[in-house]
């Protein structure tokens, strides 16, 4: 083996290499597109509690008091496995999954209920505000 | 979100242990290439030198190449061998793959690889001694007792390893292995190890208090005889005298009197090494090459058995290597072995030092005291008995002559010790089938000790 | 058409360099008697490149990564194919790597709409009896293998990508729980357990448990996704007694393992160079032979060996390209299955979808890799993408296809049918 091919060898390599790192970059570039997308398709809604903003970023969110819920909240009157709020047609609905003390939109007991912008969900003692994006600049 | 995070974090859990995995994987083939070469029957060997740097092994040469005189290898033929297969128990043999001109970055390194071992051998006092036996069989073995660098290690009959093994079957008996490493009938050089036991058991002021009579021969507790060389008889003995007129008598008494119980006597020879009635025997192991340590046969103090199998005849077995090996926990003064080694250093491809030998003692196997009052009975016999005969050197010695094929020969040995901190070697030559020859063993170790005082 | 025409053109570009590169290198040190396979065998990676940018055009995806990675692997997976003891071009190999493009995007298509899946999960079952029922019955003499002519199948191969259906499962899904005389159970969860225990039970039938790890880890994989719901019954507790009931039965496997899986746990490959530790033995020194940058393509010794373009390909691989590069084979496709780590999935169930397809991937990727270097006992699984084998290629590029449905789902359009009890 000599310099030449092993000059070859490096050169296959380093393009395999470079390959591959152009990919990652590319997945990178198609995350921001399809999150673009995402919000576009759902709407771009928000659950915002007073002191904080929870997005929905996927198609199954699952609101309780648990470790494992995606939008935790940790107080007593919130069941473990509260709600879930789930994506149908373009339209967020939110489904109680057996709690304890129900949840209202807008004041109203329901099983299960499609969400419009603005509208303002109980689950326990806590109240979550279903709305638009707010777009952060810093984002 | 949670969930999704949750499945990201399955992925990168079992992509984490795969390239853990990998990792591994990568060190193991770094670590490992060269013996994976060494399997493949496709390898490029490097040298084998000399403490003086003087070539012992090729691994470049091809069969028809001679580059190298004729019988320039053969004094350390059998002990440094080849990579042919014949002979698996030699310094080559057994560290073939630290002589792999190969690494993993560079492949096989066809020429200019520096992979060697470096040696504690001296060639040219091997030769010396190798041309001093003068045909004769034997071997003799020598190394510094201070440090464990083996300096001298021949054996006859001999081979030149570059001239094939086309005639192997004209080659005679022992031609193969280097014999320092393998047992043999120890003669009364034995009676070194008994004294030594007897020492530890009885102490000095003891045993040198002892008085034995010997008349020629002595019939023995069971009614057998053991015979002493001196038809004559040696008279009254003390240990001291019996050591240097090796009077088998004298032993024999010892070995029956009250004061030695052979239980105790098992114990110390335990520790010195021996396998004794049949016991798996181990191996000293110098650089992976496997040497013989010593058994006998020990069973009832009145019985003729043990009483030549201490005095060092019968079913005694010793390499000339353990004999030597005790010598230097004599002449330490210390009771432990120096453990001796032929690798001072090896090199890889590059020329890199990759591992350098340190020199290691073995546990304590009799007490300073012994070792003290063994070291001065010998220094005594060699003052005594070998000043005349070895001179310029301060050395203790003891003797030995081994009956072998049923007292058909006769074989002389000699181990012993130089006293001199400028010189301190400690050695066991062995000549075999005396009779035949005008040779001594004084002889052979006065060249030896010249050529290693240069 | 794309999104993003500027990291497409960019993809397109430097998967084509890389190609070039490695034909450059067959071209120069490559062992070959006439040019013209060498030519032949660029033109066709080539072709199949350039075909396949354009084809991918007409699929709107929202993420390309996984297409590109997967034809970057495949063509230079055709490339080393091409290369075992002397450069020619595989046809068969070429062939399957179509196959394996197609069947990627028939994954694709399949796997999109999960709640689609989900309603129909009843076939993936069905599915797997099916398959279940032809291993009994076509194949031969208890193996894994169904031979039409000269044409052979590896039914269990099959079973994998719809073993990871099975195990996939929605939140919404672990929220359903069913009771069975007092146990609360979710039977999406049962289903896994049993048919993981009918697969075991299987494999031992068919003396061949090779391929048991990769199921086991898929449905690891769907278990760990799903203890997390303790309404499941999958609590702190259940894990860590499953675990050692897993561990236990996995010793007493060992230990009660046939004679010839005892064989294969105890071998000393260096004192049996000759028998059974041949190939591994020989893959070991090839690799040693081959050193960083290999020999050279083609001029490898291990193409002599049994087995050397299935079960010792890693070794193939390093002795003719070297390690480093093997090395990189083996990054890309790790990328390739950590794009969902980089695009996040946008519902649990494709999240457990990719799980499951990541841990077929990583395990049989390890299982023939440390296998064949002496690691862990040698079994006769394959390297996704990079072995030859029709059934392994096209259910490896299916499971692709799965993972990148993952990545692009569709956006639901259709009204929950289910209404609230």
């Amino acid at each position: 083996m000599n310099t030449t091919n092993l000059m070859l060898c490096a050169v296959s390599a380093a393009a395999l290499d470079i390959c591959a790192l152009i990919l990652i970059l590319a997945a990178y570039v198609e995350r921001k597109t399809s999150t673009k997308k995402w919000r576009r398709s759902t709407g771009g809604m928000e659950l915002a509690e007073q002191n904080a903003v929870y997005p929905l970023d996927c198609d199954e969110i699952l609101i309780g008091r648990h470790a494992s819920a995606d939008i935790r909240l940790p107080d007593i009157s919130v069941s473990r496995y509260h709600a879930m709020l789930t994506i149908s047609d373009g339209l967020w609905v939110i489904t109680d999954i057996g709690s304890k003390s129900g949840v209202f939109v807008n004041g109203n007991l329901v099983q299960r209920a499609i969400l419009r912008e603005n509208d303002v969900i109980k689950v326990g003692t806590r109240r979550l505000v279903f709305r638009k994006r707010r777009d952060k600049r810093d984002r | 979100m949670k969930s999704i995070k949750r499945c990201q974090f399955v992925i990168s859990l079992f992509i984490v242990v795969f390239i853990l995995g990998m990792a591994a994987l990568v060190v193991k083939i770094q670590r490992e290439a060269s013996f994976y070469m060494m399997n493949s029957g496709n390898h490029e060997l490097g040298m084998v030198y000399d403490r003086n740097g003087d070539v012992l092994f090729d691994g470049s040469l091809e069969d028809s190449d001679r580059k190298y005189e004729d019988n320039y290898f053969i004094d350390v033929g059998n002990l440094i061998g080849d990579n042919k297969g014949q002979m698996t128990n030699t310094l080559v043999a057994k560290n073939i793959e630290k002589l792999n001109n190969y690494s993993f970055s560079q492949g096989l390194v066809l020429e200019g690889g520096k992979a060697a071992i470096y040696t504690t051998l001296d060639h040219k006092a091997n030769r010396k001694v190798y041309d001093a036996f003068g045909g004769n069989d034997g071997c003799a073995v020598a190394y510094n007792y201070k440090t464990g660098e083996i300096l001298i290690c021949t054996s006859l009959p001999s081979l030149d390893v570059t001239k094939g093994y086309d005639n192997i079957a004209d080659f005679r008996t022992g031609t193969l292995i280097s014999k320092a490493m393998y047992g043999t009938v120890p003669g009364s050089t034995q009676k070194v190890s008994t004294v030594i036991s007897a020492l530890e058991i009885m102490g000095a002021d003891r045993l040198f208090s002892k008085r034995f009579t010997c008349e020629g021969k002595y019939t023995n507790k069971s009614g057998d005889v053991i015979d002493c060389h001196d038809a004559y008889g040696h008279g009254t003995l003390d240990i001291q005298q019996a050591v240097e007129k090796s009077c088998n008598p004298f032993f024999a008494q010892l070995i029956e009197d009250d004061e030695l119980p052979l239980s105790r006597l098992k114990e110390v020879y335990k520790r010195l090494g021996y396998a004794i009635n049949g016991s798996e025997s181990e191996y000293i192991d110098i650089n992976g090459i496997q040497c013989e340590k010593a058994s006998t046969t020990l069973n009832d103090p009145y019985e003729f058995k043990t009483q030549w199998g201490c005095i060092g005849q019968g079913d005694t077995l010793v390499s000339p290597v353990q004999l030597m090996m005790w010598q230097s926990a004599i002449a330490n003064g210390t009771g432990k072995m120096t453990m001796p080694y032929l690798i001072d250093k090896v090199t890889n491809v590059h020329g890199r030092v990759t591992e350098t030998a340190e020199t290691s003692y073995s546990k304590a196997l009799f007490s300073e005291d012994t070792a003290d009052t063994m070291r001065q009975i010998l220094l005594t016999n060699g003052a005594n008995n070998y000043s005349y005969l070895i001179n310029g050197y301060t050395i203790g010695v003891k003797s030995g002559t081994a009956q072998v094929d049923d007292g058909k020969k006769e074989n002389s040995l000699l181990v012993g010790f130089v006293d001199d901190k400028a010189l301190p070697i400690a050695f066991c030559i062995l000549l075999e089938d005396r009779n035949s020859t005008s040779l001594k063993t004084e002889n052979i170790a006065q060249v030896m000790l010249d050529a290693l005082s240069e | 058409m794309t999104d993003n025409p500027i990291s497409y053109f960019f993809s397109c570009l430097f998967v084509l360099a890389a190609h070039i590169a490695m034909l450059a290198n067959v071209f120069i040190n490559g062992n070959y008697d006439s040019i013209t396979s060498v030519i032949v065998l660029s033109c066709a990676v080539l072709i199949l490149d350039i075909a396949y940018f354009v084809f991918m055009l007409f699929f709107r995806q929202s993420s390309y990564t996984i297409n590109f990675l997967l034809i970057l692997v495949l063509n230079m997976s055709v490339i080393f194919q091409s290369c075992f003891g002397g450069v020619y071009f595989s046809v068969k190999h070429y062939i399957t790597a179509i196959a394996a493009l197609a069947a990627c995007h028939a994954g694709y298509l399949l796997c999109r709409d999960y709640r689609w899946l989900q309603q129909h999960r009843t076939f993936v079952y069905i599915g797997i009896g099916i398959l279940f029922i032809a291993i009994l019955t076509l194949t031969g003499s208890r193996s894994m293998w169904i031979s039409i002519g000269s044409f052979s199948l590896q039914p269990s191969e099959f079973i994998k990508p719809l073993f990871v259906l099975a195990c996939a499962t929605s939140v919404f899904e672990q929220q359903k729980k069913h009771r069975i005389l007092c146990f609360n159970v979710v039977y999406e969860n049962l289903a896994p357990l049993a048919l993981i225990i009918l697969i075991c039970l299987l494999q031992w039938w068919c003396s061949d448990l090779g391929s048991l790890p990769t199921f086991a880890a898929i449905y690891i994989s769907g278990f760990l996704l799903r203890i997390c719901y303790p309404k499941a019954k999958f609590s702190k507790k259940t894990f860590i007694l499953a675990c050692v009931i897993l561990l236990a039965a996995a010793l007493a496997a060992m230990k009660f393992a046939p004679a010839y899986v005892q064989d294969r746990l105890h071998t000393d490959i260096w004192n049996n160079t000759d028998g059974s530790g041949y190939q591994q033995s020989q893959a070991l020194i090839g690799i040693a032979s081959g050193g960083w940058f290999g020999k050279g393509p083609g001029k490898g010794f291990l193409c002599n060996v049994f087995a050397h373009e299935n079960d010792i390909v890693f070794a193939t691989i390093c002795e003719e390209w070297g390690l480093l590069y093997s090395l990189m084979m083996i990054c890309v496709i790790l990328i390739m299955i950590a794009v969902p780590l980089i695009n996040p999935p946008r519902s649990y169930y494709h999240g457990t979808m990719a799980a499951g397809v990541c841990a077929a991937f990583t395990v049989q990727m390890a299982l023939n890799i440390f296998g064949s270097c002496n690691m862990i006992p040698f079994t006769g699984v394959t390297i996704p993408f990079i072995s030859a084998g029709g059934s392994s290629m096209m259910v490896s590029g299916f499971m692709i296809g799965m993972l990148n449905a993952s990545l692009t789902p569709t956006i639901i359009h259709r009204k929950q049918r289910r209404q609230p009890a």
